[in-house]
């Protein structure tokens, strides 16, 4: 049913591929340099520190790195500026292809959750003869002829069957809108704060100086948390469950196995095959050297963050906080 | 699909919201452009047209009004030293503050066996801040040698008054008095105390835990069930198989 050899379907753009690899490489910078000064006390952090030349200059390339990505992040606006689309302007920011959360993720986050729970075998009313008991209970307190009662018990069955059945996603999940804006946040939070204590003798002439204190523990607390999401949860999402194992190379080659995105977004081929758009979004495979390189530079990311990640929480208790 | 008639019917709602965004955008640029060719906000303007800002840069980064030193009434530290009262009438009549060492010329007057202390046999709280711990610092090149005067005596060069310029500039070139209100010996956020010596850390501080944790009660929970739901799935059958 496609063209020969092309097995995949197109889903990041090149510019899009490279702001997620800019910003790949400075978060694991900001990440390794802010927690050798954080752990500078201990040996693991001296370690992690001599890499980057030391405390002094984990701090000058710590800036640095911030300006870049703030000054990405700007850049990133300007390209959303330039990639709405202006002709239906209010109408394509709420399309299935717009990242802007909708209210049927909502729906669908509960129904993905139900079905994780696996609730509609655990309702399946057969079980534990729940089905008669309504059927006694209608009798009971409505006498109800069997006719009427049949027709409500389907109802009800019905109504079930729509909240247990498996969510149909479009182009982009709401985990996946939820990791897109959830940078919309830490990095205007964690660059201002950044900013702030990087031209201190500035900003104070602003804000009272106490303020550095408190500008202090929220970067702090920000950054930990961006970074336990990010090698935790969006590692896991991205590599180890089954669907992606053992790497979900979309990021990287721009495209996603066609077989397998029938499975998880159904609503986003079929609405594609229905406008008879999808044809000219497949693509070939990558050639196996490419694949290789996505590889080797998804896992040297993957080990830079458990290396942060583990060596983190094993020494945060022998610094001062 | 929206047909054709709704399409029409909509058609002008459209066209008169991308004629405004366009409109206000281009005013936009237009006072952008317009304030480029105002002449700049003056401070000696402000200090003519309204008290409150009045030698407020030159109080701040001199500490000084004429010929006499000021301490800025924005700049009270905010952390308070506990026991002591704050508000209308800070004067206690008990003398607490007094006694308790922040206004004397010598802070460690009368105390017994003095010479053979080491500062952080009392003050091993003020042992663990960035300061001490990651800068190396040690107490008396900030806080100078013997007789070491209370924090808020009127000669001591650790009174906010001052302190920017004889304590805080002997590293941080060009520190001014605000800049100098950073509390070095930060208390511990967490601690219920603090809300009564630093409210603003405190608060903030916690606001901060309840984002982090309220993000991971909902998505640790929800990745690990995803990933033992997909794990114990049955294998989908792919177009090769029948």
């Amino acid at each position: 049913m496609s063209p020969k050899g092309k097995t995949r379907i197109r889903r990041f753009s090149p510019v899009q591929r490279l702001f997620h690899v800019l910003l790949m490489l400075s978060f694991l910078t900001q990440g390794a340099t802010g927690l050798s000064r954080m752990y500078i006390e201990t040996s693991w952090g001296k370690g992690l520190a001599s890499v980057f030349g030391g405390y002094e200059s984990c701090l000058t390339i710590h800036k640095y790195v911030g300006i870049f990505m703030i000054c990405w992040f700007l850049i990133h606006g300007l390209y959303l500026f330039f990639k709405i689309d202006w002709r239906q302007f209010p109408r394509s920011l709420f399309g299935p292809d717009s990242l802007l959360p909708r209210f049927e993720d909502l729906g669908q986050a509960i129904q993905h959750v139900a079905w994780m729970l696996g609730i509609d075998r655990l309702l399946r009313l057969d079980r534990w003869g729940f089905l008669k008991k309504l059927d006694d209970f209608l009798l009971r307190i409505t006498r109800l002829p069997p006719l009427n009662r049949v027709s409500y018990l389907k109802e009800f069955d019905g109504l079930l069957s729509v909240i247990t059945k498996p969510p149909r996603f479009d182009r982009w999940g709401y985990w996946e809108k939820f990791d897109y804006w959830a940078v919309f946040w830490g990095i205007p939070l964690l660059g201002v704060t950044g900013l702030i204590m990087a031209f201190p003798l500035f900003s104070t002439r602003f804000i009272p100086g106490w303020g550095l204190n408190v500008v202090f523990w929220v970067h702090r607390i920000e950054s930990i948390l961006a970074m336990c999401h990010v090698f935790i949860i969006h590692f896991f999402i991205a590599h180890l469950r089954r669907h992606s194992f053992p790497m979900d190379r979309a990021m990287f080659e721009g495209s996603v196995d066609l077989a397998a995105a029938r499975h998880e977004k159904p609503a986003w081929i079929a609405r594609l095959e229905q406008t008879g758009k999808l044809e000219s979004q497949l693509v070939a495979e990558a050639t196996p050297g490419l694949r290789a390189l996505f590889y080797i530079f998804g896992y040297a990311a993957i080990a830079v963050g458990a290396f942060l990640l583990i060596g983190g929480l094993v020494n945060s208790p022998s610094i001062t906080w | 699909m929206v047909n054709k008639t709704e399409m029409r019917m909509w058609q002008p709602v459209v066209r008169s919201l991308r004629a405004s965004f366009w409109s206000v955008l281009g005013s936009l640029i237009w006072l952008l452009i317009l304030v480029t060719l105002l002449p700049n906000p003056a401070l000696a303007q402000g200090e003519m047209v309204t008290d409150i800002r009045r030698y407020r840069e030159r109080e701040l980064s001199t500490g000084y009004y004429e010929e006499y030193e000021v301490k800025s009434a924005r700049l009270v530290p905010i952390v308070s030293v506990p026991g002591i009262r704050r508000g209308l009438f800070p004067y206690s009549p008990t003398g607490a503050e007094v006694r308790i060492r922040t206004r004397l010329a010598d802070s460690h007057w009368g105390i017994k066996f003095y010479k053979d202390l080491r500062c952080e046999y009392c003050h091993i709280k003020e042992t663990r801040d960035i300061h001490t711990v990651r800068g190396n610092l040690t107490c008396r090149q900030c806080h100078g040698g013997e007789p070491i005067a209370s924090i808020n005596h009127y000669y001591s060069p650790m009174n906010p008054t001052r302190r920017h310029a004889y304590v805080c500039s002997k590293c941080h070139e060009g520190a001014s008095a605000s800049y100098a209100s950073y509390v070095i010996h930060a208390p511990n956020p967490a601690m219920l105390s603090t809300k009564e010596t630093f409210p603003v850390l405190f608060y903030v501080f916690w606001f901060m835990v309840a984002l982090a944790v309220g993000t991971f009660a909902v998505f640790l929970p929800h990745t690990a069930l995803w990933g033992l739901r997909e794990l114990l799935m049955k294998k989908e059958k792919t177009e090769g198989e029948s």
